[in-house]
């Protein structure tokens, strides 16, 4: 996703390098060149694309995999889904998890690509920046398991910067209230880095000359922020918020292993953190229920398309395109 | 007043601290003594006790596990390199029909969401008679929307008269594509190899749905099995935590400004 955006907007190709000259040579180079994307378009064709169709098919069936008779049962499977409260529970879950994740997430990266920005126009800074970005190439589960750790509540880390700060301890990961926002605390973690390296690309494509200016005329700190930096960004914030926003609905690993415990029920406790993707997979490959957990990809499918057409929408308004 | 009393210096050394904290803190239990984790207040200094992490490797299954990841990293690299050199060359060079139909189905890979695919992944999976062979853990990942960018963009700067040279000289196009373009895209190569390394490396959600036998388990699904069975055992949890870590540690160490930048896309120094 996120080397989609850098690639330069270049147009069609450039002047072909095989001199088309008759239909013959045409033939060939079209051969030549279905032969080179083959790979690869079997990949995606088999892996990708082909589910994606499939996915339409197995939701409105009643359908088995370990069974040839399936039939079609229209719009039932998502009847089904709705008179499950689970269901709803959670689209709950994962909407919190979303509307508080994704503000905290991007406004964290901002203020961190901000305070990098200055040290890296110094010369500093690249070894601060490179352990803020770190998390996001750790390994979820490996990491998973010393988080686990400081939300432990007698011994983690967690409670006793609490403890330190004379506030309450809690029970972060065991406790109905806390275990959501403890994931979020996590992912937090583990995420943040990508965006503010994404905010710091952003930042770099200011021109300098636009800062000049705007130092020559006094600007600075916050003056500087709200009339310079916010308005030059808002591409790059709109693109954070949209990738934010469609990873953190599709979060799974953390959740399945922060809340998995020793008896591997994740989700819980009484299925705080049950959100839509893990409730997907325990549909499907827990209780083998393909056709519901296909309904419910497909809602997430459109929850996913709907909100970035939202995102788009508001920022076709706001954001302000060079 | 002098720099050192700034907030902002005070910032730019605490904020890399404390994000460095959890990765620290798996080192200082892994290696510490028999009851560091439960140690209140926690302990900060590691005592290099090296037999946890040994007995992890030596006395459970965690070779394999070790093995199995790299030979999937391995393979998943060496496929991806292959079909985006071809389909980046295809893109770049080749005007052939469906040209930009092709360019529409890369893009549109990396607009699918991936939980909602899963399960019909697994049927054609199930129906391709791949689950629990390697084969599922990398065929599906042999090919990657953003390396064949890569490789497209980089094989467009290469001038045209060096594939005029080489039809005349009568080198074929797959020739020309290994010999004169790759090595010419060497950044492209590096930045795919990385990429896919960690993605590889970290592979656990796809892994823990398509496969169930233990032997060819990758080392984050092991871990996850290994946890949800041995809670308790914080010091080898810790340290068969740092054995999945630390190859990523290693590498993100040396190459670190290069991973950031393929990530952000670009150069992140300001202009000036």
């Amino acid at each position: 996703m996120a080397q989609a955006r850098s690639l330069p907007q270049s147009p069609a190709h450039r002047s072909p390098a095989l001199p088309v000259e008759s239909w013959r040579t045409r033939i060939k180079t079209s051969v030549l060149g279905y032969g080179l994307i083959l790979p690869s378009l079997l990949v995606f064709l088999t892996f990708f694309y082909g589910p994606a169709i499939f996915l339409g098919y197995i939701a409105f069936f009643h359908w088995n995999i370990f069974s040839a008779n399936s039939k079609f049962v229209g719009f039932a499977n998502f009847i089904t889904l709705f008179h499950q409260p689970i269901f709803w529970q959670s689209l709950l879950n994962t909407a919190y998890y979303v509307v508080v994740l994704v503000p905290v997430t991007a406004l964290l990266a901002l203020a961190l690509a901000l305070l990098l920005r200055e040290g890296l126009n110094r010369g500093r800074g690249a070894i601060s920046r490179a352990f803020i970005f770190l998390p996001h190439v750790t390994p979820v589960v490996a990491t998973s398991i010393i988080w686990v750790w400081i939300f432990n509540p007698q011994f983690g880390l967690a409670n006793t910067v609490l403890h330190f700060v004379h506030l309450p301890s809690l029970n972060w990961l065991e406790s109905v209230h806390w275990a959501l926002p403890s994931v979020m605390i996590y992912t937090l973690w583990h995420s943040v880095g990508l965006y503010t390296v994404l905010f710091l690309a952003g930042l770099a494509s200011i021109p300098r000359s636009v800062i000049e200016a705007a130092t020559t005329d006094g600007a600075k700190g916050w003056r500087m922020f709200k009339r310079i930096f916010w308005p030059m960004l808002g591409p790059i914030t709109f693109f954070v918020i949209v990738l934010a926003s469609i990873n953190t609905m599709q979060t799974f690993s953390q959740i399945y292993t922060l809340t998995g415990g020793p008896h591997g029920g994740a989700g819980g406790p009484a299925f705080s953190t049950t959100t839509d993707s893990l409730l997907i997979y325990q549909t499907a490959f827990l209780y083998l229920h393909f056709s519901l957990a296909s309904a419910m990809s497909i809602i997430l499918f459109l929850l996913i398309l709907i909100l970035t057409l939202v995102q788009k929408w508001v920022a076709d308004r706001y954001v302000f395109y060079r | 007043m002098p720099k050192i009393f700034r907030l902002r210096t005070w910032l730019l050394i605490v904020l890399p601290v404390l994000f460095f904290i959890p990765i620290y803190w798996t080192f200082v239990i892994a290696v510490g003594y028999h009851g560091a984790a439960y140690h209140l207040p926690p302990v900060w200094v590691p005592l290099f006790h090296w037999e946890p992490v040994l007995y992890v490797l030596t006395h459970t299954h965690w070779l394999r596990y070790v093995v199995n990841t790299v030979a999937i990293t391995a393979a998943t690299i060496i496929l991806v390199l292959l079909t985006s050199a071809l389909a980046g060359y295809a893109l770049a060079e080749i005007p052939f029909k469906g040209h930009s139909l092709y360019f529409l189905l890369v893009i549109g890979v990396m607009m699918l969401p991936q939980q909602a695919l899963l399960v019909p992944q697994y049927v054609v999976l199930f129906h391709l008679h791949m689950l629990n062979t390697y084969a599922a853990m990398v065929v599906p990942f042999a090919a990657n929307s953003s390396s064949i960018f890569l490789f497209r963009q980089f094989f467009k700067k290469v001038p045209v008269s060096f594939h005029e040279i080489a039809r005349i000289e009568g080198v074929s196009t797959l020739r020309y594509i290994f010999r004169v373009a790759v090595p010419l895209a060497k950044p492209a190569v590096a930045t795919s190899i990385l990429l896919t390394f960690i993605a590889a490396w970290n592979q656990f959600q796809w892994p823990l749905i398509m496969t169930n036998s233990p032997q060819i388990q990758p080392i984050e699904l092991a871990l996850s099995h290994y946890m949800q069975t041995y809670q308790a055992n914080w010091r080898e949890l810790a340290s068969a935590a740092l054995l999945a870590l630390s190859p990523i540690l290693i590498v993100f160490a040396f190459t670190q400004k290069h991973i950031v930048q393929a990530v952000a896309g670009g150069d992140l120094n300001a202009k000036d």
